[in-house]
Formats: C-alpha cells, sequence, structure tokens
C-alpha cells in the first residue's frame, strides 16, 4: 500500500471521528497550535501500532492522547519554572495569556493553570463525559484517582475562578496608576 | 461538587474549541513523519547486522505503508463504538436534570390536538406532498412538559403542559383559538413515555406522559437493530454523524462531539434537539400562565393515542 493511500485512509478516519479527539487535545495541550501537535503525535503512534491495535482505534487514540498530554505537560511545567527565575517580577497569579489566546473563556483559561493529571481528568470527564471508570481506564490510574483528582481539580477550578476576579480588578487598577 | 460550575465549564469548553478544525494534511503529515522514524530505525538495524553478518542480503526497503488494515474492516468497530457513545451520552446521570428542546415537524395534513396526558395527531398526510404542516415545540425536564403547537405558518394553536406528581399526571392547556384554557388530572398511566418499549416502524412515537422520555426512546430504538454510520452531514452548522436504520425508517444525526442527538427523522417526522442545561431561564421555558382574558372551560374526555 502506497504512502498516498496510507494517508487518505487516515484522512477519511479523521474526516470522520478527527474533529473530536482534536477538541479534547486543544483543551489538554492549551492551545489550538499545541493541540494539532499533540494530535499529529499521537496519530505517529497509531501508525507504529496499526496492525497490533485490538478494537477501536479511536480509543487506542484517546489513551494516547492522554497520555502524551501529560508528557508535554511535565515538560512544559520544567520549562516554566526555569523562566521564572528569569524573571522575577512575572507574579504566579498573572495569568499567561500568550500562549492560550484561542482559549478565551475563564474557565478553560483557569483549566491550564491545573496539575496535569488534574486537567486530564476534569477534559475527560468534564468534555468528553467519560464515566468515572472510562476515564479511569483512558488514563491508566484507578477509580479513585479519577474520583480525586475530578474532585481536587473542581474544587481548584472554583477557588481560582473566584478570587480571579478581585485579582483582575486590583492589576487593571495598579495599571491605571501607573499610567497616571 | 458544583452542577453549576460543571455546565459553566463544559459551556466554556464548546466554545473554546468551538472553531477547531482538522488542519487538512494532518495525516499526511503524521504518516511521512512516522514513516521517516520507521525508515531511519530500519536503516540504523540494518548497518548494524551487516556489520556483524558481513552479507549484504537484508533488505530495509518494501515498507508496506504503514496500514496493514483498510479502514472499511473498522466500519463495524466505529458504528458500535458510535452508538455506544450515544447510549452512554443519553444515559449520563446528568440527563436527568437536563432540558430536551425540540422542534418537531408533521407532514401536511396532520392536526395536533391536545388531549389529557398527552397530544393527538390526526389526519394523514395529504398525498405524496412533502410539504410541512404543523409543528409543535417542546421542552421537557424529568418531571414537567411544556409543547407549544404552530401552524405551518407559525400561528400559534395551544400550550400544553404536563406535569407528573405522585401516581397522576396534571394536564393543563391553554387554547388560543377559542382563547379558553382547561386543567385535568388524571392517572398516570403504567408506562409513561415515548413507547418505550416499541420499535419502530411497529411501534410509532407515541407522545404520551410528562417525561422527558427521548432519552429512553431513542436508546430503546438503537437497541431494536442494525444500524450504520453513515458519514457526516451538516445539522445546525455542526458536522453531525449521520446513522441510519439497515430495516426502518429511523435516521439519526449526532453531535460528534457530545454523542448527544441533533435530529431525527421517523415515520415522515422530524425533530431537532437542544439538550439545554437547567439555568432558571430554561427552567422559566416550563412554565405556562393562562393569558389574561381567557376562560375557563372543562377539559374533553378522550385520552391521548398515537402521534
Amino acid at each position: 500500500m502506497g504512502a498516498d493511500r496510507a494517508a487518505a485512509d487516515l484522512e477519511q478516519f479523521l474526516a470522520e471521528r478527527g474533529e473530536p479527539l482534536l477538541r479534547a487535545a486543544v483543551l489538554l495541550a492549551g492551545s489550538t497550535e499545541a493541540g494539532e501537535d499533540l494530535l499529529q503525535a499521537a496519530l505517529e503512534r497509531l501508525l507504529r501500532h496499526w496492525r497490533t491495535i485490538e478494537g477501536d482505534p479511536e480509543g487506542y487514540l484517546r489513551r494516547t492522547l492522554y497520555h502524551l498530554a501529560a508528557d508535554n505537560w511535565r515538560q512544559q511545567r520544567a520549562w516554566r519554572k526555569r523562566l521564572r527565575l528569569l524573571q522575577p517580577g512575572a507574579g504566579a497569579a498573572v495569568v499567561d495569556g500568550t500562549a492560550e489566546v484561542d482559549l478565551r473563556d475563564s474557565l478553560v483559561r483557569l483549566l491550564m493553570q491545573l496539575p496535569p493529571r488534574q486537567r486530564a481528568v476534569i477534559v475527560a470527564r468534564y468534555w468528553e463525559q467519560l464515566s468515572e471508570a472510562e476515564a479511569a481506564q483512558v488514563l491508566g490510574c484507578s477509580v479513585g484517582t479519577v474520583k480525586s483528582a475530578a474532585s481536587r481539580g473542581l474544587r481548584r477550578l472554583r477557588e481560582l475562578s473566584e478570587s480571579r476576579g478581585p485579582a483582575e480588578r486590583a492589576a487593571q487598577g495598579s495599571a491605571r496608576e501607573r499610567r497616571s | 461538587m458544583s452542577t453549576e460550575l460543571e455546565q459553566r465549564l463544559r459551556a466554556d469548553m464548546e466554545q473554546a474549541t468551538q472553531g477547531v478544525r482538522i488542519p487538512p494534511g494532518l495525516a499526511l503529515k503524521a504518516y511521512r513523519h512516522q514513516h521517516k522514524r520507521m525508515m531511519t530505525t530500519r536503516a540504523v538495524t540494518a548497518v548494524g547486522a551487516a556489520a556483524v553478518l558481513t552479507a549484504g542480503t537484508l533488505t530495509v526497503a518494501g515498507a508496506t505503508g504503514g496500514f496493514g488494515r483498510p479502514p472499511g474492516g473498522q466500519q463495524s468497530r466505529t458504528t458500535a463504538y458510535v452508538i455506544s457513545r450515544v447510549e452512554r451520552a443519553l444515559s449520563a446521570p446528568g440527563m436527568t436534570k437536563v432540558i430536551a428542546y425540540t422542534q418537531t415537524w408533521y407532514p401536511a395534513g396532520i392536526t395536533l390536538q391536545p388531549v389529557p396526558g398527552g397530544l393527538n395527531a390526526s389526519g394523514g398526510p395529504g398525498g405524496s406532498s412533502p410539504e410541512r404542516g404543523e409543528y409543535e415545540l417542546l421542552w421537557a425536564n424529568l418531571h414537567t412538559t411544556k409543547q407549544s403547537a404552530f401552524t405551518a405558518t407559525g400561528q400559534r394553536l395551544f400550550d400544553e403542559r404536563i406535569t407528573i406528581g405522585n401516581g397522576s399526571l396534571a394536564t393543563t392547556v391553554v387554547d388560543y383559538t377559542s382563547h379558553t384554557w382547561w386543567t385535568t388530572q388524571s392517572a398516570r398511566p403504567a408506562v409513561s413515555g415515548l413507547g418505550s418499549a416499541s420499535c419502530l416502524p411497529g411501534g410509532g412515537i407515541r407522545l404520551t406522559g410528562g417525561r422527558n422520555a427521548w432519552p429512553d426512546f431513542i436508546r430503546a430504538q438503537l437497541a431494536c437493530g442494525a444500524y450504520t454510520v453513515a458519514g457526516k452531514q451538516v445539522v445546525g452548522g455542526v458536522d453531525a454523524l449521520k446513522i441510519t436504520a439497515s430495516s426502518g425508517p429511523l435516521t439519526l444525526w449526532v453531535n460528534p462531539a457530545t454523542y448527544l442527538p441533533m435530529r431525527l427523522e421517523a415515520g415522515g417526522l422530524q425533530t431537532d434537539f437542544q439538550w439545554l442545561p437547567p439555568t432558571p431561564a430554561n427552567l422559566a421555558m416550563l412554565n405556562m400562565p393562562a393569558p389574561a382574558g381567557f376562560h375557563q372551560v372543562p377539559p374533553p374526555a378522550s385520552g391521548a393515542s398515537n402521534g
């Protein structure tokens, strides 16, 4: 089978089933560009194991997405720590809006501040609407871990959401003072 | 857990990823990248082996192209997967709180009439005319259903609200043609809902009961027979997955992101779905005050039958 045929087959698969996966990838990775990269990496793994995959390939692709996302986040987190050392003025409470310009909605932006595991659980449970058992299977962890991560993630989101209003107003006020 | 927070989160996620589309060439990029990696690995292996064996018999070429199985072989699995996701989406615990908002179009010639506990659709399609006739809007949650019927030109005919109580159904109807309203209590049917035990075409869609039974009805139909995912079709601006019954008149379009039904066509009826969060504004759609100047009349005696 030639490259064109193989790629065409994969294009067809993506055309039929790709969009929800890409949307999940965007939420997992934090931006459209990063989501596309994440999906491409997962597709490469799918191709690598295509012959040995039992059952629906979408399930395999979904699991791979979540696992890769966790890896990427770990790397990004390490980079963020290094950047913070170089930029002592950048407060932790300030939301970084540069990488997530296409994720304008408040809770989605706050979602990017959660640890990778919590974010993955939140996306699996509340975007993909997977049950706790299904989310545990996708993420390769126990149901208890899913429960606790979802609970902690939602609590953290609520805290961030409640504290965001006053913090943003304070930031805007100090900016006005600096201008005057 | 905060239901409101979860709903906001879902809504924000939906909005944030609304414009996301698969970029053209993504599959080809993935294939080429993977192929290059594979060839590099094989080349390294071959060089190492050749050095040991000092023989040039190993072949590094001849890659099969990656796909050992044609995608057509995945079709049945994909269909089974989609059906299972639809069933799961309809069975999700949150669905008990969701308000189903539907718009159903009836064939021309059908007349809708409110009766205690439901709705009667009488008459027959006017010849072979594909024209649409009356339509009804319906809001339904677990205990309350409100439906508003209109003529094909949009003139309001009546509103009907059915509430499930302990062992009884309370029906209230406001008739806009006669400027009257009536209310009545009736015994709750043993099996309320949209004829969930029946498989089309034998059963038909039975509009009785006062609960949001669309999920039950669709689940029951999906359990009835063989279905096929017949590609995608744009419904309400979304590339919906089209699911057709191998035998029978039912076609269902589902949202590829949530797997919730977006449109259903069965027996000449077309129903469009929206699944609304139970916000105060959406819950208010279930209210039905009698307009000033309307006078109360006794309820009709007949019960609900097929719609």
